[in-house]
């Protein structure tokens, strides 16, 4: 039984990393659900070494699981679930404002908002001789366009 | 009062949730309810100095059935820095102009999340209050809306739901190990568990901090993420939230695995040099306000490691002194970060010199503290990195500032609301006015350190 269930965790585990690699945001999305799952299962297993059931009423105190990894899984998994749906929401937003779910476009996005940060700070260097407003200006039009 | 420290917020949370954030009313009476519960744990606080540390249990249940809830002063040093950092950025933002309606809100659920975090005696309540408060960081990191924000939010989420989700199956492996989850008793089983099993979750449990932390191999969510936020909210989370990795690995490490910390001693004297010396290179060479003060937010955090890895008591004094004095200075350069006006420039100068740590600024005391550390022990290579990180973080401290302050302001600039200067001005006071009368900060530091019971003689 332990053995079986340190392979599912394994292979939960695994695939959510893998999920997490990947450029598709909803897929790291699902990898992240993947792994909080790998959590809850490994919870469970922390106390599976006694056996029976722990419904009540009790046959013999001494061969019955410990119930109290069941309730922490339930927390964790109520955190997990809620945490998702805010990724979710998240994920929405950002699709919204980029009309792409692709990592790869997001940190083009990220690198271009790098640019333009660099060029203000090599403006905002520049000698002050009232230039200074123009060199921020071009900075600027250069990545509107 | 233990109890009302933590009511406070979280009933105050969910009222202000429902109450249009944006305007000014709802931002005065989240104002208030946080200022109450700030109150409230200074009061916890003046009560441990009176009648010592006390626990009680949650609910009317027996001891070591119900949720242990304790007041010792360890959790009420960082409890009252945390709540007093959260008030200032709260009412900096309701001075700069609410942008949405779930800010203060937020703001009231992650002060709930971390007074619970440091009041609480159970490891798993630990996490359930751990996820609070990150849920409200989550949330907060996307404060403004921009696709910056949204892409810093998304980072910042993903990145700290694996330190959870490996924060959690620590807990469970200790759980598994010792067959219990309050502080105390995990304190009391933990040296009959063998060494492999206890370094293994250790380990685990040390990483899930250093995430939160943005120590140097786990740094890589941090840089983006400061930059893409607003001013209020980066200095919430590296002068608030940033405080549950110094206070966990100081719990866990110092107070619940002692044996383990001492053996792993040497990788976190590793791991916080590398940190102080790769934050302090990565902030000299970069270019914008935000990116430099994220590295070094990074670089700081290198001085907190240091000091838990020498351990000791003085160590822990050290890293406790630290800690408070680090996020002190981050809010006040957050603050200062994008605003204009003379007020606003001092309240810079001086969160700068106190971070290359040149008195009468508070952050010489930080730095006095390592290299005495460094002396006793021995370990001269800690006094030179003391003096080199700190001449470092001179360099770009001043760098910095000669780009934000020292040019003439352009005329384009949004006027600074005055309140908000004066919020700056008045963290940048306190950093100052510590710094001239340092001695109730030490006594208290020397006295949180003392709870810890991994202080070795």
């Amino acid at each position: 039984m332990i053995l079986i269930l340190s392979l599912a965790v394994a292979v939960l585990f695994g695939a959510g990393a893998y999920l997490l690699l990947k450029h598709d945001l909803l897929r790291v999305i699902a990898g992240v659900v993947l792994i909080g799952n790998a959590a809850n299962l490994f919870i469970m297993s922390a106390a599976l070494t006694r056996g029976a059931a722990p419904l009540y009423p009790l046959e013999d105190p001494r061969t019955t699981s410990d119930p109290l990894v069941q309730a922490m899984t339930l927390t964790a998994i109520v955190i997990s679930f809620g945490v998702s749906a805010l990724l979710l929401g998240l994920i929405y937003l950002v699709y919204v404002a980029h009309l792409s779910v692709d990592m790869e476009q997001l940190s083009s996005a990220e690198e271009e908002q790098a640019g333009v940060d660099d060029e203000l700070a090599a403006a905002a260097l520049m000698p002050v001789d009232g230039d200074e407003d123009e060199a921020v200006a071009i900075a600027m039009s250069e990545h509107s366009e | 009062m233990m109890l009302l420290a933590l009511a406070i917020p979280w009933f105050g949370g969910i009222v202000v949730a429902l109450l249009d954030g944006r305007k000014r009313r709802t931002g005065l009476v989240a104002i208030a309810v946080l200022a109450a519960s700030f109150i409230a744990s200074i009061v916890n606080g003046i009560a441990i100095y009176r009648h010592g540390a006390q626990e009680m249990v949650a609910g009317g249940w027996e001891a070591g059935v119900g949720i242990t809830l304790r007041l010792d002063t360890l959790g009420v040093a960082f409890t009252v820095l945390s709540l007093g950092v959260l008030l200032a950025a709260l009412a900096f933002e309701v001075a700069n102009g609410v942008q949405t309606r779930v800010f203060p809100a937020l703001v009231l659920l992650m002060a709930t999340g971390l007074t619970g975090l440091f009041l609480t005696g159970d490891a798993f309540n630990f996490y359930v209050f751990f996820e609070i408060s990150m849920i409200a960081a989550y949330v907060m990191t996307s404060y403004g809306g921009q696709p910056r924000q949204l892409r810093a939010s998304f980072i910042f989420a993903v990145v700290n739901l694996i330190g959870s989700v490996l924060f959690v199956i620590g807990i469970a492996a200790v759980y598994h190990i010792t067959g219990r989850l309050d502080m105390a008793g995990i304190r009391d089983q933990m040296p009959l568990v063998s060494t492999s099993p206890a370094i293994l979750t250790a380990t685990i449990i040390f990483v899930a901090f250093s995430i939160k932390l943005g120590l140097f191999p786990f740094h890589f969510w941090l840089p983006p993420v400061y930059t893409g936020t607003t001013p209020a909210v980066a200095a919430i989370l590296s002068g608030a939230l940033a405080n549950i990795g110094t206070y966990g690995i100081l719990r866990f490490g110092g107070d619940l695995f002692p044996r383990e910390l001492a053996r792993g001693g040497n990788v976190l004297l590793i791991l916080g040099s590398l940190s102080i010396v790769y934050g302090a290179l990565q902030a000299i060479s970069r270019g914008s306000a935000g990116e430099v003060l994220a590295y070094s937010a990074i670089g700081q955090v290198g001085y907190i490691l240091i000091a838990i890895g020498i351990g000791g008591r003085a160590g822990f004094v050290a890293a406790i002194l630290y800690a408070i004095i680090n996020s002190l200075n981050k809010t006040a350069l957050f603050f200062a970060m994008n605003l204009r006006g003379w007020i606003v420039s001092a309240a810079f100068a001086i969160g700068a010199f106190s971070v290359a740590g040149v008195p009468p600024a508070l952050g010489f005391f930080a730095k006095l503290a390592l290299f005495r550390l460094g002396a006793n022990e021995r370990d001269w290579w800690v006094v030179a990195l003391v003096f080199i990180g700190g001449a470092m973080s001179f360099i770009y401290m001043f760098q910095l500032y000669g780009w934000r302050f020292l040019k003439p302001a352009d005329g384009d600039e949004t006027p600074t609301p005055l309140v908000a200067q004066l919020i700056t001005g008045a963290v940048a006071l306190a950093l100052v006015a510590l710094g001239v009368w340092p001695e109730p900060l030490l006594a208290l530091s020397q006295h949180a350190a003392s709870v810890l019971p991994g202080v070795a003689p």
